[in-house]
């Protein structure tokens, strides 16, 4: 027997573990097993591999059985998920659904997720902005939260190298509040993207640029030799794309990942904890509890990369005790779990324009538009609120079919190609201010399907937030009327922080371990051989889409580590 | 625009979303689709094919019957609706049998085509005219409360949404009249048209 156990725990021992398989842990896989470290990645879901999973990729819409419409009784049963708007028919498979995997709402949260092999990667909206130093700089700036423990320059590095491999569409639009990067072509702007555009870089000296997102516009070699080829314009991502067109874990990092013989994938896999070892002073491994045996399996290894999402991994850290850290894994501070924040989505306006007879767009544009870099209390404080907000912004035209009448005359106006006028909308991205009254944690009696605690969250807006809205729709309504656009129609909706799906924080980066969790590496200060490389790391979240961020974290984290280890072997 | 006009207007006009569910336990004969929560009987089931292919009818391209748009309807108000709409469903196509009975002395499924058509049309008409009051009784006065529609109204936005929205995303309109791309392969953001040209 002893010889089996022996046996049994060589085979679960790794030189690093990474927790989760979306965004971010996939990049740790990579580089981990790149660099020749023998890995186990965790996924607390099934495996979906690249095309051979993706079972809508090709469907026409009256292949659906509902036409892409999601059937009462599963809306019902899932009010939550429901509510996002990518869950149709056609990429329901690929989201958590309400029931199955629990949590506690003590204020309203629309909890999004997508648990799989891949993760969100295969769902989320592919718009990948850096940060630059007005944004790192914001907590010291702005005396809000704690100081990131880097710069601009720390990350930019990490940024080339991340969207060199990814693929990232765009511009060199040369604005120092929203670095350029290592860009392939961008998707242009349509005729009345572009007319706007102008107008406000004249007349407000504000920028309109073409979203940049994580599309292969033009494959370069790298792209091509993940097996993966150009954007074919169908903006069907959502439901996997067959040809690797945009970036998902999916198509490039997990499978480059396992391609280099040292990593191990294994799905099916919710992580209980981390296992602490006081004699040593460090993490040796973590807990799973297999999701089809309920079998609790410990895996070893020298380093843990947690990638669990956001709030996950704030979740398997408070559930990481010992009498070392009696209150999560790594939180001298007290400050774990606390200090969430997320995007505010909740506004948008739609206006009519007039003109531009002569244009129209042909195929789809899966940047999905413009982009309006922030443009408030960039240079100084200008407005009663903190920090600021991006937009999206794009114009459309469609035909002037319509639905009325009956017979031939309905048939007739149903397959109406004429053009009708361009439509121009926009939406809000606005920063959310971290406070520690903005909480997940773990919930003292309700455990999931696998005996571990519920996560308790939260989380709300406040008066900033109301400030900060108020003022976007005044100035998009101000924008939009001076550059001539109609029927002008500014809507707040009153939708539950989370459904923008950028929660953030919790497990925050800063310079002092008394009010911060992890150092300017990732590494949890306490506990310097367990790494946090997503969204719960942010010490703050400016307004930019934040995936390429994570991504970029995530490898250089991994650097960091293996430039540590050679250190301490030579 | 008050919601509720704005619905009742995008039931008539659009015929996406918003309507009901049910199977049929016939009494007066079994229905040929297979419902889950829906219950109608089959005169009622032909009730809606008549209503559908009077909505769409055979021309010189197919109509609602032929295309299946018939069962398409009773199949997304059986899986798509909440029972609060599959039951204003029912109680809108008994309104809606009642006035066609009211106005010829027979059920609908029992007039001519032509006799059909035009109670069709002449419902229309009046939901319009009664939208557009409804529209500027608000717009006189922001606090005026709409009524409820009429449940014969639901009904008919009902059919004739699901009519429009199973006919455009139908095989043979995303084929032959529309033709969808599955792959376009192309964006062209500054795409040269003449004024009033077809796309």
């Amino acid at each position: 027997m002893a010889f089996l156990n022996i046996d049994s725990v060589k085979e679960r021992t790794f030189d690093a573990i990474v927790i989760g398989s979306g965004m971010s842990g996939s990049w740790a896989a990579k580089e981990l097993g790149e660099k020749g470290l023998k890995t186990l990645v965790l996924e607390r879901g099934r495996d979906v591999k690249h095309i051979k999973d993706y079972p809508t990729t090709n469907l026409y819409p009256w292949e659906f059985p509902h036409h892409g419409v999601i059937p009462e009784d599963v809306q019902k049963a899932n009010p939550i998920v429901n509510r996002c708007y990518a869950f149709g028919e056609d990429a329901a498979h690929f989201f958590v659904k309400d029931a199955e995997h629990p949590y506690v709402q003590e204020k309203p949260f629309d909890w999004i997720r997508g648990y799989q092999v891949g993760g969100k990667s295969l769902l989320w909206a592919r718009q990948t902005q850096r940060w630059s130093d007005f944004d790192f700089e914001g907590p010291a700036r702005d005396g809000f939260a704690v100081d990131w423990p880097i710069r601009y320059k720390d990350i930019a590095p990490w940024y080339s190298h991340v969207e060199k491999f990814a693929g990232i569409s765009g511009n060199r639009d040369g604005l120092p509040h929203l670095p350029d990067g290592e860009f392939l072509p961008a998707f242009p702007l349509n005729a009345v993207e572009s007319y706007f555009s102008k107008h406000v870089k004249t007349k407000y000296s504000r920028d309109v640029i073409s979203a940049r997102c994580a599309h292969l516009s033009k494959p370069n070699p790298i792209h091509l030799q993940q097996g993966r080829a150009q954007c074919q314009e169908r903006t069907l991502c959502q439901r996997g794309c067959p040809f690797g067109g945009y970036f998902s874990a999916n198509s490039s990092t997990m499978p480059w990942a396992l391609k280099t013989g040292n990593v191990t994938l294994r799905p099916f896999s919710v992580v209980e904890s981390i296992i602490y070892n006081e004699k040593l002073g460090k993490a040796t491994g973590v807990r799973v509890i297999d999701t089809n045996t309920k079998e609790a399996i410990d895996y070893h290894a020298d380093v843990i990369f947690l990638n669990a999402a956001a709030l996950n991994s704030n979740l398997v850290l408070l559930n990481s005790t010992s009498n070392r850290f009696p209150n999560g894994l790594g939180n001298d501070s007290g400050t774990l779990g606390k200090y969430v924040a997320f995007h505010n989505y909740s506004a948008h306006i739609s206006a009519e324009v007039e003109g531009f007879e002569e244009w129209a767009t042909d195929g789809r544009n899966p940047a999905g538009g413009g982009y309006i870099p922030r443009f408030r209390n960039l240079h100084k404080q200008e407005t009663n609120f903190l920090r600021g907000y991006g937009a999206g912004l794009s114009a459309y035209r469609g035909r002037t079919s319509s639905g009325e009448g009956i017979g031939d005359e309905l048939k007739q106006n149903l397959a109406k190609k004429d053009l009708g006028p361009w439509r121009v909308g926009s939406h809000m991205m606005g920063e959310t201010i971290p406070k520690e009254s903005n909480y997940v944690a773990l919930d003292k009696s309700k455990k999931d399907p696998w005996g571990i605690p519920q996560l308790k969250i939260s989380v709300d807006y406040d008066d900033n937030d109301a400030k900060m809205k108020a003022d976007y729709l005044a100035q998009l309504t101000e924008m939009f009327t001076s550059a001539g656009f109609k029927n002008i129609k500014g809507e707040s909706d009153h939708r539950a922080p989370g459904l923008d799906i950028h929660e953030m924080g919790g497990v925050r980066m800063g310079n002092d371990p008394k009010t911060s969790m992890l150092d300017k590496w990732h590494r949890l200060h306490a506990c310097q051989n367990v790494y946090v490389t997503d969204g719960a790391s942010m010490t703050s979240t400016s307004y930019q889409n934040p995936s390429l961020t994570y991504m970029a974290f995530a490898a250089r984290a991994v650097d960091h580590y293996v430039g540590e280890k050679k250190k301490l072997n030579s | 625009m008050n919601r509720r006009i704005a619905i009742r207007n995008m039931a008539l006009i659009l015929g996406s979303a918003a309507v009901l569910p049910s199977c049929f336990n016939d009494k007066k004969g079994k229905p040929v689709v297979e419902l889950k929560h829906l219950e109608i009987d089959a005169d009622q089931e032909n009730l809606v094919t008549n209503l559908a292919e009077t909505i769409l009818p055979r021309t010189s391209t197919p109509g609602a019957k032929e295309l299946g748009i018939n069962l398409f309807i009773l199949k997304m108000i059986d899986d798509c609706t909440g029972k609060e709409q599959q039951d204003a469903f029912k109680a809108g196509l008994k309104e809606f049998d009642e006035a066609a009975e009211k106005k010829y002395g027979k059920s609908f499924n029992q007039l001519t085509q032509q006799e059909r058509t035009a109670f069709v049309v002449d419902l229309e008409k009046q939901a319009k005219e009664r939208g557009a009051k409804e529209e500027a009784a608000v717009k006189a006065d922001k606090n005026h409360k709409p009524e409820e529609p009429a449940k014969l109204d639901t009904f008919y936005g009902m059919v004739k949404g699901y009519t429009v929205f199973g006919y455009t995303t139908s095989q043979y309109f995303m084929t032959k009249q529309v033709v969808y791309e599955l792959v376009p392969g192309r964006y062209n953001a500054m795409f040269p048209v003449k004024k009033k040209a077809t796309a």
